[in-house]
């Protein structure tokens, strides 16, 4: 509905964390029965001390194992939740004294779960939607526009939610989601279990929509072809802990500059294999050391992907 | 969108009245009942299922009638007067509250989370999400039964009566539907809330009889701890015995409310529950 001013950032976290109190369980039945009356409590730490600022109209990839705390930090963003201590502040609002104020200005994509009315036309869902963030008509009527420009939007306008194809049920969550305008919009897997086309047909809407209006995109995934794709800036968080928060580029270079170098020798049918690291040594000298010895047929210097970066972080 | 971002932190606070909620509502159900009609199919099998179940219902009720024909000092027109009574006023839990039959579900998969970040209120997105109406044959077979056992009664037809009707109707309907809320919501910290919900719903069959033929500690637990006496009973002795009315009769509205109001607060300390650890 109404973004601020460019040169204020969207999201401003500054040392939160989130703690949650589980009961100790006990074992057994009477364990069970015990646990009724129990004021046995750990404290568990889902978020712990992670500071971050979002720019206006940036779009992060915000990654993480499962159980990192990534959702936790989505639900204090969105307002469900309260961080336990720090300052949280969505585009000039403190989401959880706000929430409903906070809600009119994020938009929440679930790959796996549809957010539209299982049974009404994609049109009917838009137009309830419309009434329940108050949307100027004239606002609206100039988005489907937009939405029109962006994706083939009459063959599914029409189509009850529950007709409609993966691919198609996605694509209707993620304009549902921009459809007020909101300043900050967060994308949960927003491409899982579709096939490659769709994928980049989704990726593509996202930067579109990203460009147009300048939205925030806070992206949260498992697919390294969307966090490739569509960020410029990766968080990646671990057992609550922001361990990275950088550019993609960097992002490569971060554990040492690694090039998987493939050679095919003379009598062999199959590739070696070699990791190096180019801080460490030189690609051509290895070339050089084995075309000494052997007969070179092919070569490939291979950049190592984003997804074994990433394994490798989690492996820490 | 330029001019717009000059207006840093000047987003118009909206607010969102009863105004609001009811339009909203209006709209869903219009559209709910356009997309239940193109399954004609479905509709006319749960319509006549309906009838079937409140027929047979209607049965038993006749079968019971034919061996009894008193019922602790209630014959069997003033018993047919409270048959149709229960009937009509558990018509709105059944049409407009049917939605908390799938809260468990949902909040077991964790496709709950997604009512949380709308700008309107958790309890009244769910609960709109679905409209059944196969309970408006149920409303039929009621009213046709109502007002069959008041014109058998000679009960005068004057604005007063009618009134009263429609408040104590309200009101009973109220009972029912927070009784469901309190069952429905005990999802969020019991896996088997699905037994609850069974089990308070076939307490209603008990809410067709005169809650005096209860003794005792079933008096007590019907009126005060699971209100069925409440979903036609006390209500309708406003209408059935107007020269000695029970205190609890005149009270009910008032309980009605407060109850309904309560369970509304149990089902959103619920969801609050659940934010803390679903995910």
């Amino acid at each position: 509905m109404s973004k601020q001013a460019s040169n204020e950032p969207a999201i401003v976290m500054e040392h939160v964390s989130k703690n949650f109190k589980v009961l100790n369980r006990r074992e057994g039945l009477s364990g069970s029965i015990k646990d009724l009356f129990s004021r046995d409590y750990k404290t568990l730490q889902a978020v712990s001390d992670v500071s971050l600022t979002v720019g206006r109209g940036e779009i992060i990839g915000y990654l993480g194992p499962n159980g990192a705390g990534k959702s936790t930090t989505i639900k204090m963003i969105t307002g469900v939740l309260e961080p336990s201590e720090g300052k949280i502040m969505v585009n000039g609002v403190v989401p959880y004294q706000n929430r409903t104020r906070n809600s009119e200005q994020i938009g929440v994509v679930f790959g796996q779960r549809s957010q539209l009315w299982w049974s009404l036309p994609l049109i009917e869902s838009f137009n309830l939607l419309r009434d329940i963030y108050l949307v100027e008509e004239k606002e609206y009527k100039d988005m489907l526009e937009l939405y029109r420009s962006l994706v083939d939007l009459e063959p599914i306008l029409h189509k009850p939610v529950r007709q409609m194809s993966l691919g198609q049920r996605t694509l209707s969550d993620i304009l549902a989601a921009f459809l007020h305008n909101p300043a900050i919009v967060f994308l949960d897997e927003p491409t899982i279990g579709l096939d490659v086309a769709m994928k980049s047909k989704i990726r593509d809407l996202i930067l579109g929509l990203n460009a147009q209006k300048k939205t925030t995109v806070i992206l949260t995934t498992h697919d390294m072809g969307d966090v490739d794709a569509l960020c410029k800036r990766v968080v990646i968080i671990d057992k609550g802990k922001k361990i990275y928060d950088n550019d993609m580029d960097h992002l490569k270079t971060f554990f040492g500059s690694y090039r998987t170098l493939r050679m095919r020798l003379d009598g062999e049918d199959e590739w070696t294999e070699r990791v190096i690291d180019e801080n460490k040594t030189d690609v051509m000298k290895e070339i050089e050391k084995t075309q000494k010895e052997h007969k070179i047929k092919d070569i490939q210097v291979q950049e190592i992907s984003t997804e074994e970066i990433i394994k490798k972080i989690y492996e820490g | 969108m330029n001019e717009k971002n000059n207006l840093t932190n000047q987003m118009p606070i909206h607010k969102r009245g009863l105004k609001f909620y009811a339009s909203i509502y209006k709209k869903i159900i219009i559209q709910d009942i356009k997309s239940k009609m193109s399954y004609r199919a479905d509709f006319i099998i749960s319509t006549v299922g309906m009838v079937m179940t409140n027929l047979a219902g209607f049965l038993t009720f006749m079968i019971l009638f034919h061996n009894f024909p008193t019922i602790n000092g209630w014959d069997y027109h003033h018993m047919l007067f409270l048959y149709g009574f229960s009937l009509v006023a558990l018509t709105p839990v059944q049409c407009f509250f049917d939605n908390n039959w799938n809260l468990r579900f949902q909040v077991q998969s964790g496709d709950f989370i997604k009512y949380c970040f709308r700008p309107i209120n958790v309890f009244f997105y769910f609960i709109s999400e679905v409209f059944d109406v196969k309970g408006l044959g149920q409303l039929a077979f009621g009213l046709g039964t109502l007002g069959y056992a008041w014109h058998k009664i000679g009960l005068p037809v004057t604005a007063l009566n009618i009134g009263k009707t429609i408040v104590f109707l309200i009101t009973a309907s109220l009972f029912m539907i927070a009784i469901m809320n309190f069952a429905a919501a005990t999802c969020f910290w019991i896996i088997g809330s699905g037994y609850v919900m069974v089990i308070m719903f076939r307490f209603k069959d008990f809410a067709r009889y005169p809650a005096s033929i209860f003794s005792g500690i079933f008096k007590i637990i019907f009126t005060f701890i699971i209100p069925i006496a409440f979903v036609a009973y006390y209500p309708s002795l406003v209408l059935l015995t107007p020269d000695k009315v029970p205190v609890l009769s005149w009270l009910s509205p008032l309980f009605g409310v407060l109850f309904f109001y309560l369970s509304y607060r149990f089902w959103m300390l619920g969801v609050r529950k659940y934010d803390f650890t679903g995910s």
